[in-house]
C-alpha cells in the first residue's frame, strides 16, 4: 500500500520532532528550550514542503486529501467537525498565548565549559592544558602506596564532598536536592571519563566562582576547594573519584600515558 | 505479554535461589570499599567521615540496631532488618540505600560481617513483634490515635503538640550525640517509611540507643495495648500525609494581586490566596566558616501584592523558640543561644538575560538586597535589617531600608510577614517590584538554639519571584476573534469551492 503524500509529510514532521526531543533529552540529557524547537521546527516544515510541492503533481496529491474534505458533498459530516475543532483549537492557542507565563525562565549553561590555560593557586601557576596527576604514576610503580593514597583520597571526599556528591559518587548526597544545578554525578559516563585530570584539579580548585560566565558560576554551589584542601590532597580526591567508580581518566597525547 | 511475565518471573526466582549462604570475605571486602569510610574499620562508628554526621554512623561492635522487627526485650536484630537498612538506606542521614550499586548476595554478605563485629553471628533472635490483628486506617482510629497520642503527653512531650518534634527536653543517644525527636509531619525524614506498619514497630520497640522509648513495655507507665498502638501508628500515618511537600518543579513564588491592604498578620485569612512554594535548605557548607549540622530543613514562602507594597509570609519549622536571656530556651539550647532569623535574598537589579548576583550574598558587580529578620530577647523586641551586600565579607547595614516585619512561634514554626513598598526612592540601591517579571529569590533561617549564627546556617539556591499580572479581557478576547475569523475563512472557502464547477473529487 502507498502512504497518500499528506500522511507523509506529516510523519516526516513528527519524526523530526519527536527525534529532537529524544535526541535532546537522552543524547543530551537536557530539555530542549521551546524556542529553539519552535525553530527547528520552522526550518524543517520549510524544507518539508518544498520536497513535497517540487512538481506540480506532487503539489496536487499533497493538497487532494484537504481539497476532497473541502468539496466531496459525501464528505461533509467530517467535514463539519473538521471546521469546528480547528478553529475552537487555533482560539485556545492564541488565548494560551497571550495570557501571562508563570514558566521559569530556562537557564543554559554549559557544564564542562573549556578550561583556562592556567590557574593560580597555592603561590604558584598550574599549565591546565599539560599537567599530570603527580600520584598517578605510583599505580603501576608502587600499587602499596597508591592504595594508600586512594584511601586517604576517601577520608578527604567523605569529610568534604559526599554531602552533595553522594556516599555513592553518583550526585545524589543528602544535601543535592536542595541544589540547582544538581552536583556532578560521578558514576555517569558522561563526567569524569571525558574529563582529563588536570581538568578535574582545576574544576576542584577554583570552584563555582571560578567558571567562566556560559558556566553561570553564579549558580554554582561548588565551595572554592584551594581555600579547604592543599593541593596533595585535591590530587589524592581524584585518584578517589576515579578509583571508586571504576573510571579512566581521559589523556590526550600531552605525556599522560597510561 | 504472558510470555514475558514468565521469563522475568523466572530470571526474578533463579536470582532468588541463587543467594548462597553469606560469605564473611566477600562482606569484608565490600565493607572496607563502601562502609569503613563512615563506619570505620573496627566498625566502630569511627570512620574518617563520622565527625560531621548528625546523626552519626552506627557502631556495630554494640549491635544496638535501631530499627528492627525483633520484640522489645531482645537485643538481636533479624537478619532482614539489617539487610533493610543497607539496601533502603535511612532517609534524613547520610546513611544511603546501597540497592543501586549492590546486589542482594552482596548486603547478605555484608550482614554477616556486621554481625561479626558484635560476636552476634551465631545468635538467633526469639522473640517477635507481637502485631495482634492490624487495624486499618479510618477517621475514627486516627481520632483514637490523636486522643492517645497527646494524652498525658505520651508522645508530644517529645514529638510537639503538632507533631513538628519542637522539643520540651534535650535528647541525647547513647554515644552523647544531640538526637531531636523526628518532626512526624515531615516523611522524607522517616528512616524506614510512614507506612502504619513500620511506624506500629517504632512505637513497639522504641528506637534503640536513643530516647525514643518502647510503649509496649509493660513496665511503662504510658504503655498502649496492641490495639492502640495501631490507632497512635495511623494517626502519626496521616501528620506524615498532612507535611507541606517540596516539589522541584516548582521554582517559582506566584505573588498574587489583591485588593485593598496587604495582612498584617500570618492568620488572616488572605493568605489563603496566596499559592505556597516549599523549598529545601541546604547548610552553609561552600565558604568558611563551613556549618554541618543543621536543624532546619525547608522553607515555605508566599506573597501578596496590590499597587504600592508586596507583602511575603515566610514559614519554616523550627523546633525550638531561641530567646536568648530566656532560662527555658537555654535549657535545650546549645550553649550561646542566638535568636532565630530569617532572611530574605533578592538581587538589586532584576536579572538582565540570566546574568544573577552570586547566590551567596551577592558579588561586587551584582550586589544583593538582604532583608533580614531576627526574633529578639527576652529585653530586646524583634528587629529587621536591610542590608546590600556585595559578597560575604562585604555588608552594608541601611539605616532605614523601608521593610517592616513580624513573627509569630506556634507549636514548632515559625511565621514571619515582611513588606516594603514595591517602588522605593533609591532604585540604585533597592530592587523595584514590577508585575510579570521574573526575580531571582533566595532565603536563609538561622536557628538560634543550634548555635546558628553569623555564616553557620542553612541556606536555599536562586529560586524565582513573579509578580502574577492580571490578564485581563486581552488573551480572552484574542482566542475568540482567531477562532471567528478562521471560522469565517473556511466557511468561505468551502462555499466559493462548491461553486466552481470543476470540482468534485
Ligand atoms: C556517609 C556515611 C555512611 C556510609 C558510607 C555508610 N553508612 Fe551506614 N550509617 C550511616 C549513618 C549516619 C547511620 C545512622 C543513622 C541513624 O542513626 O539514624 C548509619 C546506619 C547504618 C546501619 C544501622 C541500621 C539500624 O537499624 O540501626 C547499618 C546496618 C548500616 N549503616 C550499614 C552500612 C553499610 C553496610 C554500609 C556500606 C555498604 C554503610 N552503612 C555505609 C552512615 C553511613
Ligand atoms: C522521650 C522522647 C520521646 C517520646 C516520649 C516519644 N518519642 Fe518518638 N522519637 C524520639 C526520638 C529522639 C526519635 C528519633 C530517634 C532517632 O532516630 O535518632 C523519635 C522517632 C520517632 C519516629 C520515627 C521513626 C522513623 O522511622 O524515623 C516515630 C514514628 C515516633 N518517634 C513516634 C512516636 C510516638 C507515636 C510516640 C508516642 C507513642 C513517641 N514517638 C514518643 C523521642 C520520643
Amino acid at each position: 500500500m502507498r502512504i497518500p503524500k499528506l500522511l507523509q509529510a506529516v510523519l516526516v514532521l513528527a519524526a523530526v520532532y519527536f527525534g529532537f526531543i529524544i535526541l535532546f533529552d537522552v543524547v543530551l540529557d537536557q530539555v530542549i528550550p521551546a524556542s529553539l524547537l519552535a525553530m527547528y521546527m520552522f526550518f524543517t516544515f520549510a524544507g518539508v514542503f518544498m520536497v513535497f510541492t517540487f512538481t506540480d503533481a506532487g503539489a496536487r496529491e499533497l493538497v487532494a486529501p484537504i481539497r476532497s474534505l473541502v468539496e466531496d458533498p459525501s464528505r461533509r459530516g467530517l467535514r463539519n467537525i473538521v471546521f469546528v475543532v480547528l478553529p475552537l483549537a487555533a482560539g485556545w492557542y492564541s488565548f494560551d498565548q497571550m495570557s501571562p507565563s508563570f514558566e521559569a525562565p530556562v537557564e543554559l549553561r554549559s557544564i564542562h565549559p573549556a578550561p583556562p590555560s592556567r590557574l593560580k593557586a597555592y603561590g604558584k601557576n598550574f599549565d591546565i592544558i599539560n599537567m599530570n596527576n603527580p600520584f598517578r604514576r605510583l599505580e603501576k610503580e608502587n600499587p602499596g602506596e597508591f592504595r594508600k593514597l586512594v584511601q586517604e583520597g576517601a577520608a578527604v571526599y567523605i569529610q568534604n564532598c559526599h554531602f552533595c556528591h553522594g556516599d555513592k559518587l553518583d550526585g545524589k548526597g543528602p544535601y543535592a536536592e536542595a541544589l540547582n544545578p544538581v552536583p556532578a554525578n560521578f558514576q555517569d559516563v558522561g563526567t569524569i571519563a571525558q574529563l582529563q585530570e588536570s581538568y578535574l584539579f582545576w574544576r576542584i580548585a577554583s570552584g563555582g566562582p571560578g567558571l567562566p560566565k556560559e558556566a553561570a558560576p553564579w549558580i554554582s554551589s561548588m565551595p572554592v576547594w584551594k581555600d579547604f584542601l592543599s593541593e596533595e590532597e585535591i590530587w589524592k580526591v581524584i585518584l578517589f573519584l576515579y578509583d571508586y567508580t571504576g573510571q579512566r581518566p581521559r589523556s590526550f597525547g600531552g605525556g599522560d600515558h597510561d | 505479554m504472558i510470555r514475558w511475565l514468565v521469563v522475568i518471573a523466572v530470571i526474578f526466582f533463579a536470582g532468588a535461589a541463587a543467594s548462597a549462604p553469606a560469605d564473611k570475605a566477600r562482606g569484608a571486602k565490600i565493607y572496607i570499599q563502601r562502609c569503613l569510610m563512615c563506619h570505620g574499620e573496627d566498625g566502630d562508628g569511627g570512620g574518617p567521615g563520622a565527625k560531621r554526621l548528625n546523626p552519626p554512623p552506627r557502631d556495630f561492635t554494640e549491635a544496638l540496631y535501631k530499627f528492627k522487627t525483633t520484640g522489645t526485650d531482645e537485643p538481636v536484630p533479624n537478619d532482614d532488618d539489617i539487610l533493610r537498612m543497607i539496601r533502603d538506606g535511612m532517609p534524613g542521614t547520610a546513611m544511603p540505600g546501597w540497592k543501586d550499586i549492590l546486589s542482594e548476595q552482596d548486603i547478605i554478605d555484608l550482614v554477616l560481617y556486621l554481625k561479626i563485629f558484635a560476636e552476634i553471628e551465631e545468635e538467633k533472635p526469639e522473640e517477635q513483634i507481637d502485631y495482634g490483628t492490624e487495624i486499618a486506617s479510618s477517621p475514627e482510629s486516627i481520632a483514637a490515635g490523636d486522643k492517645l497520642f497527646h494524652e498525658g503527653e505520651r508522645c508530644s512531650e517529645c514529638h510537639g503538640r503538632d507533631g513538628r518534634g519542637d522539643a520540651v527536653k534535650r535528647l541525647k543517644d547513647d554515644s552523647g550525640a544531640r538526637t531531636w525527636p523526628r518532626n512526624l509531619t515531615k516523611p522524607w525524614t522517616y528512616r524506614v517509611s510512614t507506612q502504619p506498619r513500620d511506624i506500629y514497630r517504632r512505637i513497639t520497640t522504641g528506637i534503640t540507643g536513643t530516647q525514643m522509648p518502647s510503649f509496649a513495655d509493660p513496665k511503662s507507665k504510658k504503655k498502649l495495648s496492641i490495639e492502640e498502638r495501631w490507632q497512635v501508628a495511623n494517626y502519626v500515618a496521616s501528620l506524615a500525609a498532612s507535611g507541606q511537600p517540596v516539589r522541584a518543579e516548582n521554582t517559582v513564588i506566584k505573588a498574587a494581586r489583591i485588593v485593598g491592604a496587604l495582612p498584617a498578620k500570618p492568620g488572616d485569612a488572605a493568605w489563603d490566596g496566596a499559592e505556597r512554594t516549599t523549598f529545601f535548605l541546604l547548610p552553609q557548607i561552600i565558604a568558611k566558616p563551613r556549618f554541618f549540622t543543621p536543624s532546619n530543613d525547608t522553607i515555605t514562602a508566599r506573597a501578596l501584592y496590590n499597587d504600592d507594597e508586596i507583602a511575603f509570609l515566610i514559614e519554616w519549622d523550627d523546633r525550638t523558640k531561641s530567646i536568648p536571656g530566656d532560662a527555658d530556651a537555654a535549657k535545650i539550647a546549645e550553649p550561646d543561644m542566638g535568636p532565630d532569623a530569617v532572611a530574605v535574598q533578592l538581587p538589586i537589579e532584576p536579572a538582565d538575560g540570566s546574568e544573577k548576583p552570586y547566590f551567596i550574598w551577592g558579588d561586587a558587580t551584582h550586589p544583593v538586597n538582604l532583608w533580614k529578620w531576627q526574633s529578639g530577647t527576652t529585653k530586646a523586641p524583634e528587629t529587621v535589617e536591610v542590608m546590600t551586600a556585595r559578597g560575604l565579607g562585604n555588608v552594608d547595614k541601611r539605616a532605614n531600608g523601608g521593610v517592616s516585619a513580624t513573627g509569630i512561634y506556634d507549636n514548632g514554626i515559625w511565621r514571619v510577614i515582611m513588606k516594603r513598598a514595591r517602588a522605593t526612592a533609591d532604585a540604585g540601591k533597592d530592587l523595584q517590584f514590577r508585575e510579570g517579571e521574573f526575580i531571582p529569590i533566595a532565603f536563609s533561617a538561622w536557628d538560634g538554639s543550634n548555635g546558628e549564627n553569623d555564616r553557620s546556617h542553612t541556606l536555599t539556591t536562586w529560586y524565582w519571584l513573579q509578580l502574577k499580572p492580571e490578564a485581563g479581557a486581552k488573551p480572552l478576547l484574542a482566542g475568540i476573534l482567531t477562532a471567528l475569523i478562521l471560522a469565517g475563512l473556511l466557511i468561505w472557502w468551502a462555499r466559493t469551492a462548491k461553486a466552481r464547477p470543476e470540482s468534485g473529487a
